[in-house]
């Protein structure tokens, strides 16, 4: 079987997340651990077999905060006895009462195992609830078999955030929702915010629970990723706070469509034509700038660097550059932008990242290739490469100029791909 | 005693599935974990260092709810007929974790079915993502021993094999090289159980006169062997040349034999590791071994307490960890139990050459 196929043989159903699974050596992408790592003083409990726990506390060993997890592991007696609530209650006891500093959160990870053991859970948080009332309990999971309709990614963004309480909403006050990296000044939503006073709450800036649990007060509730949207809908329903849903998009007019609704969401004017003439052009600029250095030299794109794979390779495409392949696995963008590409660059390369077929290709290319993200860079065989996950902290104008001087300098300046990229959890600096 | 299950502040070994994929590793088959998610790249991340460098087919299955409430095997059977098919693996092995534990996954019927389809041999080896490493490896090995290995083999004086050896204990080449050259030095011939080795080698397992068992994982296999080709075994890890020395008697004896000693339960020097590891180390050093137990683990309060009384410690850097007491703590990495996470401090530690005093003095 093929590794790869062009997209005008493509469907737009196209899904390679089927089948058998291969697992690459690019560890970028954050897991469950890390997200949750996020909330100050907390402590994250996981109660899973052996199999499940080893990468969990491996990569709590590797980020040096191994005081900040435990783990009830799941032993055959469990399944036999029926005795998983005892289990995950005396040990979640056993825990609090041993740790030297109590956290103020406890994040409890149960398994797939749980699901299928219908496992009575809620009851033993409410329990825990009762006896140690200075602590909030959050039920998280760790159910990879529900990744079809729940995967535990998006869901763990929506539970981390279950704590946050009803509050009066501060009109100068906004939150963003369910991010990985702080998000400043390479982001137009953050530099318009900050020119109209309007203060910005991040989990990824907070130092301190009570500082976190201030979230409650913000007036609106930002996402800007695909896995925040069920934090943002579930903070709408149960706080009121207004969800507006940021698209990471490569279209100039539908970032200034969004960057609207977003000003009145929050009460402030939307930036001026003037503004957005004077973006437009900065970024355009900035997009020739890394054009004349880049040139012809190929461009690989992955979907683990950022949200759209398919809009930003178009964006590239049709402002000059050759893009050749995108490393995808499954479609879930506009198929207007499907269709607009299979037009731009009919032979544009398709190429699964975890399907069993991907294993034995061969990786390399003739000749020099720009990748951007770690998947792409590790297929093409690349040190030229842009190292990022989930387009960092870059949004809107701001942030397609912060891409441009990251390929600029990815092109010029090779960097050490084989080691970079097997570091779990980049950028994760809890 | 405390509750094995809780760990407050430790690490866990890592699990049977990942014994299985590191003991076939080099042997050129495919091997698919039944499981959601995880269990590889918790694999081919912590547990294998040979990942980034080579080609070997080691897959998930990506068993979802719908297929595991439905308990509908053929999206299994026919996903591995699939690759299969394209990419010509010698053998297919299938194990799994624990939804398919639960929901009473035929794996021997599951493989027949997909041999049948296929013309390609396949191992059921039935893990359930509950055990240590130590069972998935000793499962695989005998499961692959009683499948390819010429049983009726004439013996071949002065053959070994040695059992158990998988990069999840030993890590580096070096070290399997070390075992190895042990045993070459003494005028043996030697096959390893399954680093550095071909398929072919290994099917000549039942030619060996004796099998030295240097892990835990190489019980298993060993006992098999013993049963059905009368082939005895030497437990031990040829740590240095007292212990190298001792298993090169041992082997002569054509008896079975355990050459650790019995340990002393007052030992201050607590060696905390694989258990044949653990007990050879502390033969040589008159201390004391603390190994995890395979369904178990280590009990955190046992381990906790026993740090507590120890005036060394020679373990893995991650027992330090909620160490009570005033231990000199000598760290030496497992891999089986941190990972790649101190791999680079993995010493070649088999070998006549290895001085354990003189290692305590360069980390103390």
């Amino acid at each position: 079987m093929k590794e790869w196929q062009l997209i005008k043989d493509t469907a737009y159903e196209y899904n390679a997340d089927i089948g058998l699974s291969y697992s690459s050596p690019a560890r970028g992408v954050w897991n469950i651990v890390h997200i949750g790592t996020l909330v100050p003083e907390s402590h994250q409990i996981f109660v899973c077999p052996t199999s499940c726990l080893r990468g969990v506390v491996l990569t709590t060993a590797e980020m040096g905060a191994m005081d900040q997890m435990s783990t009830i592991t799941v032993g055959e007696d469990n399944i036999l006895e029926g005795n998983m609530e005892e289990e995950l209650h005396e040990g979640t006891r056993k825990i609090l009462d041993s740790l030297p500093v109590k956290p103020r959160m406890v994040m409890i990870f149960t398994s797939c195992i749980h699901h299928f053991l219908a496992v009575n859970y809620q009851r033993v948080y409410r329990l825990l609830r009762q006896e140690y009332p200075d602590i909030d309990f959050v039920d998280c999971y760790m159910d990879p078999i529900m990744r079809r309709t729940a995967p535990p990614d998006p869901t763990l963004r929506r539970q981390i955030y279950r704590v946050i309480g009803k509050a009066d909403h501060d009109p100068s006050a906004v939150n963003f929702i369910g991010n990985e990296f702080t998000m400043t000044e390479n982001c137009d939503l953050w530099l318009h915010l900050q020119q109209n006073n309007i203060t910005v709450r991040d989990i990824t800036a907070c130092d301190t629970y009570d500082e976190f649990l201030r979230t409650a007060e913000g007036s609106v509730n930002f996402t800007f990723h695909n896995a925040a949207a069920k934090a943002g809908r579930d903070m709408e329903l149960r706080l009121q706070q207004k969800w507006i849903a940021m698209r990471p998009s490569y279209d100039y007019d539908v970032i200034d469509a969004d960057m609207r609704s977003a000003s009145e969401a929050a009460g402030i004017p939307a930036p001026s034509k003037q503004e957005i003439t004077e973006n437009r052009k900065k970024t355009e600029e900035a997009v020739k700038k890394a054009l004349a250095v880049i040139g012809d030299t190929p461009v690989s794109v992955d979907h683990t660097a950022v949200d759209r794979p398919l809009e930003f390779a178009l964006f590239l495409l049709e402002h000059g550059f050759q893009v050749e392949s995108v490393y995808i696995d499954v479609f879930t963008e506009d198929k207007n932008i499907f269709e607009r590409l299979q037009a731009e660059k009919p032979d544009l390369k398709i190429c699964p990242s975890l399907n069993w077929n991907i294993r034995r290709a061969e990786r390399g290319h003739e000749g020099k290739i720009l990748a951007v993200g770690q998947k792409a860079a590790y297929f093409n065989d690349t040190d030229y490469f842009v190292n990022i996950i989930e387009s960092e902290d870059m949004y809107g104008y701001a942030g397609i100029r912060r891409m441009m001087e990251r390929m600029i300098r990815a092109c010029e300046k090779p960097q050490n791909m084989r080691d970079l990229i097997q570091i779990k959890g980049w950028g994760c600096q809890c | 005693m405390g509750n094995w299950h809780t760990h407050v502040f430790t690490s866990t070994y890592t699990a049977d599935v990942s014994g299985v994929c590191s003991a076939l590793y080099e042997l050129g088959g495919m091997t698919v974990l039944h499981d959601p998610s995880g269990c590889n790249s918790t694999y081919t991340t912590h547990d294998e260092p040979r990942w980034y460098d080579s080609d070997s087919l080691m897959f998930i299955s990506g068993l979802d709810e719908m297929t595991a409430v439905l308990g509908d095997d053929s999206v299994i059977i026919r996903d591995v007929v699939r690759a299969a098919k394209d990419l010509k693996p010698r053998f297919i092995t299938l194990c799994g974790a624990s939804i398919p534990h639960i929901i009473a996954f035929d794996y021997r019927g599951v493989a027949r079915l997909i041999e049948k389809e296929t013309g390609i041999p396949v191992l059921p080896v039935a893990t359930d993502g509950l055990k240590s490493y130590v069972s998935g490896a000793g499962l695989a090995m005998k499961e692959w021993i009683r499948r390819f290995a010429e049983r009726k083999a004439e013996k071949i004086p002065g053959r070994i094999n040695l059992l158990g050896v998988t990069p999840v204990d030993f890590s580096r080449q070096e070290n399997a090289d070390a075992m190895k050259k042990v045993f070459t030095d003494a005028g043996y011939s030697v096959r390893v159980f399954a680093m550095g080795e071909t398929f072919e080698n290994l099917q000549e397992a039942y030619q060996a006169e004796c099998n030295v068992v240097v892990s835990s994982a190489g019980r298993n296999p060993a006992q098999y062997m013993y049963k059905t080709g009368k082939i005895p075994f030497v437990e031990g890890v040829p740590c240095g040349e007292q212990m190298a020395e001792r298993i090169l008697q041992a082997v002569k004896t054509g008896t079975n034999q355990y050459v650790c000693d019995d340990y002393d339960p007052e030992g201050k020097i607590l060696v905390i590791g694989e258990e044949i590891f653990a007990k050879s180390l502390a033969s040589v050093l008159k201390g004391k071994p603390l190994y995890p137990d395979i369904d178990e683990g280590l009990d955190e309060d046992l381990l906790l307490q026993e740090m507590e009384k120890a005036e060394m410690i020679i373990a893995d850097p991650l027992f330090r960890y909620g160490r009570r007491g005033n231990a000199v703590f000598i760290p030496f990495p497992h891999e089986g139990y941190s990972g790649r996470l101190f791999r680079k401090d993995i010493p070649v530690f088999a070998g006549k050459e290895f001085d354990i005093e003189r290692y305590i003095r360069e980390k103390k």
